[in-house]
């Protein structure tokens, strides 16, 4: 028996673990990898375990040749390799789910490789990676492999599921909800689209676990969601459209996974909650402001990265505080004024 | 997980049910001379000298103060030793050897309550002075400094929240000499002329409020209530105590004498009714030996200047499969860790616990924000441990690393078991 001294306090919070969280994230996009597989078939397999495969073995390989250079001895079991804490798989899963099912195993690869490597070795590995690992890479694929990513009967060499394709084409017709019932766009069957974006109930499943295990802040999918609900009921409104519209702004594409699973990376967003309120917000408006004006029928991984280049500026001492004021809140309100009045007035312009 | 820890989970519940154990009769008694406030002394008497109950036997002197020393017993004095108190200072004590007689001293005599009801604030003061009484709930800061306030104290508060876990101190006193609290916060209340006393406890103490709701009946002519707060970490720490209790905001770094607040421990409170009405100075206090290294854990009542070790021979000693055992005195959150168990209680001991050692796995922070949501003055714990590592000084003001009051929390709910407190802590130093 042997004394140690200890700075206080003597107590650490049991549940508290990276594993436990980043394991979470893993088991609640379970659902949608086995919705993948269900609906498309061994490609979705195939695709999933390129995703992650690729991932893992650019990170092993990046720690062996990290720790042969700092000289040391040659060892299987690496010791800074984090597979342990799930950081990695779930990045690749998540990428992999926002692939739609005709990608080519080599592009998911590259974009795999190019994803980790850029996005989070070369920043000092986990924990010190300033954009989203997953969009980075899905934004990588979109960029150089655009013609190779195609969605079942829709072809359209953009990224983006396809009832927003379509949005993007004839911005206020009603031609989307013909096609495609409501509970089709709830429940994601036989929907075209990126393997686990379709299917809004089984991401939705996958967030209440995540939320109450805590194992997320429950704050950015919240706030990222309302503000696209808002802006577009603001254009339905103006535009006189009918209820589809906010429905399928909220429905179809990546918004439910991109807000659930990709915005809520605590790594890649602000530490504080107003902050984070902050960048949903900012998310939300990007999102729906590509969505509308943009030539892109899809916005979602655009709008995080952007939004994760001004986490630094939302974290920045002199202003960030850990709760809300008055006057933060007064101005916020305002912010959301202006956004919901510029995508008004805008909607006039489109089309 | 991400979210605020309201919580501390208690990983062993102790029977706090449980008759508080007595143990006042060591063979030794060890009495402290130097603490970390006061490096000098001076001894009144000699080896093999008899000391009675309650005598001064020196004193002790620190920068801008000086506290008597009493015998907590009597008996005939022995050594000066070197040992460690309940902060981890290594000081002197003096050995008495106890005779088991307690004779106490002929200072040691009741004040009967017609004397008492003449005493003006001086009177109070002078006796609290004089019988060195001292914060108990282990700040051991001077009480008499508080009793001589010459503001306008409107409220008496006092704490009985214990909120860290493991404790038992408080509420065994509670439970056993209510009056004596509340005899203590009627002198106190008098003496600063105080308007209306609160007791603040939390609220799932449903046999403590029984019993003072009781015991309150008795204090008519005094505007006494008990504010039954919600059950949280650190719901104890002054400022929120006051917040809640009273609905006044005290800001950080500010007096609470300044708002008209006056707040005491518990213990405390004892004590200063013990000091006016019996002149007794601290000689016994309620403590708890508890934690998960610890076979029978158990709330003691104990005689200032027992040895530790033998009361954790009271308590069945270390539990046999532990290599390595984290020794604390104090709470589990903000106690410190004492280097062996050849320790002495001195009067702001309120508990010893003893943990095994966990080596928590580092892990590189994911940035969470568990210590943001939790921080209870509201900074960014996070923040301060990047702009420490960075050695910004600029971003320590900004980000006012001086408010934090060590609670622990955000190294608590740490996500990747990062040490948070010691960064901002030592953010703390940096700009100090």
């Amino acid at each position: 028996m042997e004394m140690v001294t200890v700075n206080s306090p003597h107590l650490r919070r049991p549940n508290a673990r990276v594993t436990r969280m980043m394991r979470d994230v893993s088991i609640a996009l379970l659902p949608l990898v086995i919705f993948a597989i269900y609906q498309h078939g061994l490609s979705a397999f195939w695709i999933l375990f390129a995703s992650v495969a690729s991932m893992l073995g650019t990170e092993y390989i990046y720690y062996q040749i990290k720790d042969l250079l700092d000289g040391d001895q040659f060892k299987w079991n690496n010791k800074s390799f984090t597979i342990y804490n799930f950081t990695v798989i779930t990045s690749g899963l998540i990428y992999g789910l926002t692939l739609p099912e005709q990608v080519p195993l080599m592009v998911v690869i590259i974009g795999g490789v190019v994803g980790v490597f850029l996005a989070k070795l070369i920043f000092g590995g986990m924990g010190q990676n300033i954009f989203n690992i997953a969009a980075f890479a899905r934004v990588f694929v979109v960029l150089s492999f655009g013609s190779a990513l195609v969605y079942g009967e829709f072809i359209d060499t953009q990224a983006g599921a396809t009832a927003l394709g379509v949005l993007n084409q004839t911005p206020f017709a009603e031609g989307v909800t013909d096609s495609y019932s409501y509970w089709q766009m709830f429940s994601g069957i036989g929907l075209p689209g990126s393997l686990g974006e379709t299917s809004a109930l089984l991401i939705l499943v996958g967030g209440l676990y995540l939320g109450l295990r805590r194992s997320f802040d429950v704050f950015v999918p919240l706030v990222y969601i309302a503000t696209v609900g808002l802006l577009s009921l603001g254009v339905m409104w103006q535009q006189d459209l009918g209820l589809w519209y906010p429905m399928t702004h909220l429905l179809s594409g990546g918004l439910l996974f991109g807000a659930i699973y990709m915005a809520t990376d605590p790594v890649t967003i602000p530490v504080t909650r107003p902050g984070r309120v902050y960048f949903a917000f900012g998310l939300g408006v990007i999102t729906f402001v590509i969505r509308l004006f943009g030539q892109l029928p899809e916005g979602v991984v655009f709008a995080i990265l952007i939004m994760n280049m001004f986490v630094p500026a939302i974290d920045y001492p002199k202003w960030a505080k850990s709760k809300f004021s008055l006057r933060s809140g007064l101005v916020f309100a305002g912010v959301i004024v202006l956004s919901l009045i510029m995508v008004i007035v805008g909607a006039n312009y489109v089309g | 997980m991400i979210s605020k820890a309201r919580k501390i989970s208690n990983y062993r519940e102790l029977k706090k049910e449980l008759p508080s154990k007595r143990y006042v009769d060591p063979e030794f008694v060890y009495l402290s001379l130097t603490t970390n406030r006061c490096g000098d002394y001076h001894l009144d008497v000699e080896e093999n000298d008899y000391v009675k109950f309650g005598q001064v036997i020196g004193e002790r002197s620190g920068g801008f103060f000086k506290q008597p020393i009493y015998s907590t017993c009597s008996g005939h004095v022995e050594k000066v030793v070197e040992k460690y108190d309940g902060t981890g200072f290594k000081g002197k004590f003096l050995t008495i050897r106890n005779d088991f007689k307690d004779l106490p001293c002929e200072t040691v005599q009741d004040r009967p309550d017609s004397v008492i009801d003449k005493f003006t604030q001086k009177d109070y003061v002078e006796i609290v002075k004089d019988r060195g009484i001292v914060g108990l709930g282990g700040s051991g800061f001077p009480s008499y400094v508080k009793l001589q306030t010459e503001e306008k104290i409107k409220h008496v508060v006092i704490n009985a929240v214990e909120c860290e876990p493991y404790l038992s101190s408080d509420y065994r006193l509670i439970k056993d000499h209510p009056e004596k609290v509340l005899d203590g916060l009627k002198y106190i209340m008098k003496a600063v002329g105080a308007e209306t006393g609160v007791i603040a406890i939390k609220k799932d103490k449903k046999i403590l409020i029984e019993v003072l709701e009781r015991e309150i009946k008795r204090y008519k002519d005094l505007d006494i209530r008990i504010a039954k707060l919600a059950n949280y970490y650190p719901q104890g720490w002054e400022i929120e105590t006051f917040k809640n209790a009273l609905g006044i905001k005290v800001p950080v770094g500010e007096l609470p004498m300044k708002y008209g607040i006056l707040g005491f421990n518990v213990s405390t409170t004892a004590s200063i009714f013990n000091a006016v009405k019996h002149n007794y100075p601290i000689t016994k206090r309620h403590m708890t030996i508890n934690g998960d290294a610890i076979k029978f854990p158990q709330s003691i009542r104990v005689r200032v200047g027992t040895s530790v070790k033998d009361l954790i021979k009271l308590c069945d000693g270390f539990v046999d499969d532990v290599e390595k055992i984290d020794l604390v005195s104090g709470g589990p959150m903000m106690g410190t860790s004492v280097p062996t168990e050849d320790i002495v209680i001195t009067p702001t001991t309120t508990s010893i616990l003893a943990f095994k050692h966990i080596e928590h796995k580092e892990e590189p922070c994911v940035r969470c924000g568990s210590c943001v949501y939790s921080c209870p003055v509201e900074i960014q714990p996070v923040q301060i441990m990047n702009a420490v590592k960075r050695n910004d000084k600029a971003a320590l003001e900004k980000l006012e690393a001086k408010k934090c009051i060590e609670c622990g929390l955000c190294a608590y709910v740490c996500t990747s078991k990062i040490h948070v407190t010691d960064y901002v802590r030592k953010g703390k130093q940096m700009i100090g």
